[in-house]
């Protein structure tokens, strides 16, 4: 039975390395419209200006903590930004989540917060990745309706935000496999497979998709498709600034506009016949009659 | 307590193979993969008088480092023969890559069958045997990485001071692991765990050992252990965050781990 005077005590305590919110001069940018959410964190971006009062349940603290402290999520995702810079030498490891924290001031047993396999290094890559393109098609979206640049048809628009995000794999490219087969582990298809649909999702949205039929699941599961098979060929590309990637892409979207294009044609072909063979049925009913009439 | 383990250190290894049927083998290697430590971490592993953790720590020191000089190996592709000698060089200059156990115990006895044992099994760098009380370290502030507690913690008089200083003395992202005997969460298993502590491990006490009183006093100091959940509120209560614990063997054993952030 825990006394209540213990947790007075914990609050007072000095935290050695969480931070003074008020020291962040980096502003976590706001949340996003489509909130990405996998298993190990809760919420990805916390405006630093909200209380710390609903604290996750597992600490077991009485959130009698000083209100001006990061919480333990935000440390977590500072170690893990800081151990980007590791990942082209270390690989997407504890080793690289080690050096991160050693660059923070933090012991590099800090690590030991995080799987032994490097898992949330990679899902926390990909969350942010995924945050910067909806941040980058939020933007252009404002340009368009302010007038000053062009709406983008559907094949260009799905070619730039493709290759938009496939860009900000480059400076990984070489561990980029490794992070594949990471996020295709077993315990790690929930979190991999909810990023990667909000995101196929986020682009259809600025692209301005507007289908309530079966058209969304056709859509996106086209997309999706898209976008892997593009990352494979990109993880095998030697061409100068990835040029065969970008070739590819333009191919494959211009492919799935056109396969769209054909279905919604089949689809009015397919219409105008039926029309024409009522039209046709009524006809000749009409001439049949005439004739009996006779 | 002190005299207990006067008695014990000798027979300390034995007594430990046969009490547990060698399991206490597997702990220890579990709790050893859950710290991960690199090479280059600061260790210090209080009552561990005979040393086991400490040595096991430094084999995975000196493993990780092997598979790091041999990975930035393959990485170059046209090395010189000076280049090749050199990292070779590096490989037994540092093996451990500065890598450090002081291993801390309130016992000289346990101390000096844990040198004896480092000198039998041939490990000689990066050791220190220190004697302390675990509830007043004779350490500065804020030295090492990681702190381990392995069957050590219910022997202390007063558990707060030892979680307190195990939070002074680590490194800020520093990390408090415990491993100790724990309440068994399965009734069927804790029936058979009870007959067989009260029955059994003194028997085996007396006849490996010549000393009954010892492992009587050794059982009876589990069952007054406090349970799971209960001694990681008191790990918080030192300070510690992301507090958690993991049941090995259905919760015979439990390793607690707390992060001074």
């Amino acid at each position: 039975v825990r006394c209540q005077l213990c947790l007075p005590q914990r609050a007072l305590q000095a935290s050695a390395a969480l931070r003074r919110v008020s020291d962040e001069h980096k502003k976590e940018p706001a949340a996003s419209s489509s909130q990405h959410q996998f298993d190990s964190h809760p919420t990805d971006h916390q405006p630093e200006q909200e209380p710390q009062g609903p604290r996750p349940s597992y600490t077991g603290q009485g959130g009698q903590e000083s209100e001006d402290y990061e919480s333990e999520e935000q440390l977590q995702h500072r170690i893990l930004t800081a151990a980007l810079e590791f990942v082209p030498e270390h690989g997407w490891s504890a080793e690289a989540i080690a050096e991160g924290a050693k660059t923070l001031g933090l012991s590099a047993a800090a690590a030991g917060m995080f799987h032994n396999d490097g898992s949330e290094l990679v899902l926390h890559f990909v969350s942010q990745c995924n945050t910067k393109l909806s941040e980058l098609l939020e933007q252009e979206q404002k340009l368009v309706q302010l007038g000053k640049t062009e709406k983008k048809t559907t094949d260009q628009f799905l070619r730039d935000a493709l290759e938009a995000r496939l860009r900000m794999l480059i400076p990984y490219i070489e561990k980029w496999p490794q992070a594949v087969s990471i996020l295709l582990l077993p315990h790690n298809i929930p979190s991999s497979l909810s990023l990667l649909t909000s995101m196929i999702d986020d682009i259809w949205h600025y692209a301005g998709d507007q289908s309530t039929d079966f058209d969304w699941y056709t859509r996106r599961a086209v997309l999706t498709g898209i976008y892997n098979t593009t990352v494979l060929v990109m993880m095998q590309d030697s061409s100068p600034d990835f040029e065969d990637t970008w070739r590819f892409l333009e191919n494959r979207v211009a492919d799935a506009v056109n396969m769209d294009n054909t279905a919604k044609q089949v689809k009015s072909t397919g219409e105008a016949l039926v029309q024409g063979l009522m039209g046709a049925v009524v006809t000749v009913s009409t001439a049949a009659r005439a004739l009996r009439a006779e | 307590v002190y005299q207990v383990f006067e008695n014990v250190a000798k027979k300390y290894d034995i007594m430990n193979d046969s009490m547990s049927l060698g399991i206490h083998r597997v702990w220890k290697d579990v709790l050893l993969y859950k710290m991960n430590p690199s090479p280059g971490i600061l260790l210090l592993d209080v009552a561990g008088g005979t040393g086991d953790i400490a040595f096991r720590f430094i084999d995975y020191v000196r493993s990780v480092r092997e598979r790091q000089l041999r990975r930035k190996l393959k990485h170059h592709q046209n090395l010189s023969w000076q280049e090749i000698a050199d990292s070779y060089q590096a490989e037994t200059v540092k093996p451990l890559g500065d890598s450090q156990v002081v291993v801390c115990d309130i016992n000289k006895e346990m101390l000096k069958v844990g040198r004896q044992k480092a000198q039998h099994l041939g490990y000689s760098e990066g050791l220190s045997w220190v004697v302390g009380n675990a509830e007043e370290l004779p350490f500065g502030d804020e030295k090492f990485d990681v702190y381990t507690i392995a069957f050590g913690i219910r022997n202390v008089t007063h558990i707060d001071l030892v979680l307190q200083e195990a939070y002074r003395v680590l490194k800020p992202g520093g990390r408090f692991l415990c491993l100790e005997f724990s309440q068994v969460n399965n009734p069927l298993l804790s029936r058979l765990y009870d007959l067989y502590s009260f029955q059994i491990i003194p028997v085996l006490g007396e006849i490996i050992a010549g000393d009954w009183k010892s492992y009587q006093y050794l059982v009876e100091s589990i069952r007054r252990f406090p349970p799971q959940e209960e001694f990681k509120a008191m790990i918080e209560d030192a300070g510690f965050l992301k507090v958690d614990y993991q049941n090995l063997t259905s919760g015979i054993v439990a390793i607690h781990s707390g992060f001074k952030l």
